[in-house]
């Protein structure tokens, strides 16, 4: 068993290497976490602008008014969530580069831009909210990929002008940044034209059809998440960060996913996707941390005998109501442990496809498109993240008691073994 | 004073350890400024520090961080997973102090 851990986890440690330290993953990942926090301005004014009951408190048009006054806020930031990334990834990528990072970001969001359609409807000089949010997204990451390494090349090319000495360094900044920039930009623009003769009229479109839409399709589907789930789990049984590596190839397909909810939340029509980004965030990370173990210290304070039992239930209750629980991963221990093996990896699985049911038969309903951080603890968060929804939180309630049913027996046998050794140290 | 720097994903779980940690010091008598960041800050936190542990399930970052360390001349390291899970500031501060003086 040992030599078998052993093979596996060198299986494993170089995938999460790569995965973590690849450039470009490394970029996504923490352009995401630049858009996050108008990510989550913009989720609380949805919550506080859906407000369950105020309808009926205050009338309904006066509630149409309070909903009108507080749109702008999520309409600038949550939907429009691309524009953020997009920044944040050039802004990031350039800067690992060693160069002037501002201009990664803004060469980035203004190549995004030139790809952009600008006719809505008919109306020139309109660009849809939609391509910047949703729909935008996996064209909007590629632009920015693409946008920094073309800035990075001409700038080391060296085209750039020179001032002479005695010019502010801020002036001779913003000149040399001129030439890179301009061919950048260019080169969009070229795309854009080429594109206009294409039956797809925009790269837009061209990706969205081709790449975007297949991808959170198979994304949405339950099979792909439990994949993402079980190598989450299987990174975290090594003592690996699991979302930290497959976050970031996943996290595009459920942010898209997420925004058209979204959208459909807050058009009041019926929202498409049960798996989102917060669906992995709040029903299964949300409850005490990865692999749901909330539930294993619920259990631990009812049926723990042993000293060490009890004294991790008490060490890692306050973290696990925020859903930090590496005292209990590391402390059972979970990581490497032949007995919890089974429950950690079952109890994810099992509670994603009662959860994945609930939701596409519309017993509860599906995520509203609404960022709930995932530090936030359990029942509020399903209830939030559900659109405020009580059967929200009473799914998430259930799926606890069904991982306690899962860990119990194991739990037991974990328990009793370090009792029994307690217990021989003590004679 | 010596000066420990703890990194993990979002620097949430090296700051449940930042308390026991001080406590443990407190205890000892040595002046101790400890810090947790998430791991994108590290390699700047970096600088300030005497000394950079490492949570174990972050422990594929430490190949991306020992050149860095290496430029700014402190040790650094991955925290036993075992100490880590009993959230141990005793047994951490010892190892990050072993590390500054070696």
């Amino acid at each position: 068993m040992n030599k078998f851990m052993e093979f596996l986890e060198n299986i494993l440690l170089p995938i999460a290497d790569k995965l973590n330290n690849n450039r470009y993953l490394t970029a996504l990942r923490d352009g995401f976490m630049v858009a996050l926090p108008f990510i989550i301005f913009g989720s609380i004014f949805v919550v506080l602008a859906n407000l369950p009951f105020l309808d009926r408190l205050i009338g309904e048009e006066a509630f149409a008014t309070y909903q009108n006054a507080l749109a702008p806020a999520s309409e600038s930031t949550l939907s429009l969530m691309g524009l953020f990334v997009i920044v944040g990834i050039g802004y990031k990528l350039t800067q690992r580069y060693g160069l002037e990072a501002i201009y990664g970001g803004t060469v980035a969001i203004a190549s995004f831009l030139i790809l952009t359609p600008q006719v809505l409807e008919g109306v020139a000089g309109a660009i849809p909210a939609v391509s910047l949010g949703a729909e935008g997204m996996f064209l909007g990451i590629v632009t920015a990929f693409v946008s920094a390494e073309l800035y990075r090349f001409f700038t080391q090319k060296n085209w750039t002008i020179k001032m002479p000495a005695g010019v502010p360094d801020q002036v001779s900044k913003s000149f040399s940044a001129l030439i890179p920039v301009a061919l950048t930009l260019s080169i969009f623009l070229v795309l854009r034209i080429v594109f206009s003769f294409t039956p797809f009229d925009t790269i837009q479109n061209f990706i969205y059809t081709l790449i975007q839409e297949p991808l959170t399709a198979l994304g949405s589907g339950l099979p792909a998440t439990i994949i993402a789930v079980l190598l989450i789990q299987v990174f975290w049984f090594f003592g690996l960060h699991g979302q930290i590596i497959i976050n970031s190839v996943f996290d595009p397909i459920w942010y898209a996913l997420n925004n058209e909810n979204l959208q459909a939340f807050q058009a009041g029509q019926e929202i498409p996707n049960v798996v989102t980004k917060q669906f992995i965030d709040t029903f299964l990370v949300g409850m005490g941390g990865t692999g749901m173990t909330l539930a294993v210290i619920i259990l631990i304070l009812i049926i723990g005998r042993s000293r060490q039992m009890k004294e991790l239930g008490k060490l890692g209750a306050p973290a696990s109501i925020f859903n930090v629980n590496e005292p209990i991963i590391f402390g059972l221990p979970i990581v490497m442990n032949p007995l919890s093996l089974i429950p950690w990896i079952l109890a994810p699985v099992v509670v994603t496809i009662i959860t994945y049911f609930a939701m596409s038969t519309g017993i509860v309903p599906k995520p509203a498109g609404i960022i709930v951080p995932w530090t936030t603890p359990p029942l509020l968060s399903g209830f939030l993240a559900t659109g405020n929804a009580w059967q929200g939180a009473v799914l998430q309630a259930f799926n606890l008691v069904v991982v306690m049913i899962i860990w119990w027996p194991f739990l037991k046998i974990i328990d009793k073994s370090y009792y029994e050794n307690e217990k021989k140290s003590s004679n | 004073m010596k000066k420990i720097l703890l990194a993990c994903s979002a620097g949430m779980s090296t700051s449940l350890l930042v308390k026991k940690m001080e406590e443990a010091a407190e205890a000892k008598g040595i002046e101790v400024t400890i810090w947790a960041v998430a791991q994108d800050k590290a390699p700047t936190e970096m600088e300030k520090a005497d000394v950079l542990l490492i949570g174990p399930q972050m422990r594929f970052m430490k190949k991306k961080y020992t050149p860095v360390a290496e430029e700014v001349g402190i040790p650094l390291d991955v925290i036993d997973p075992m100490t880590y899970g009993r959230v141990d500031g005793e047994a951490v501060l010892n190892q990050a102090l072993e590390l500054i003086e070696k």
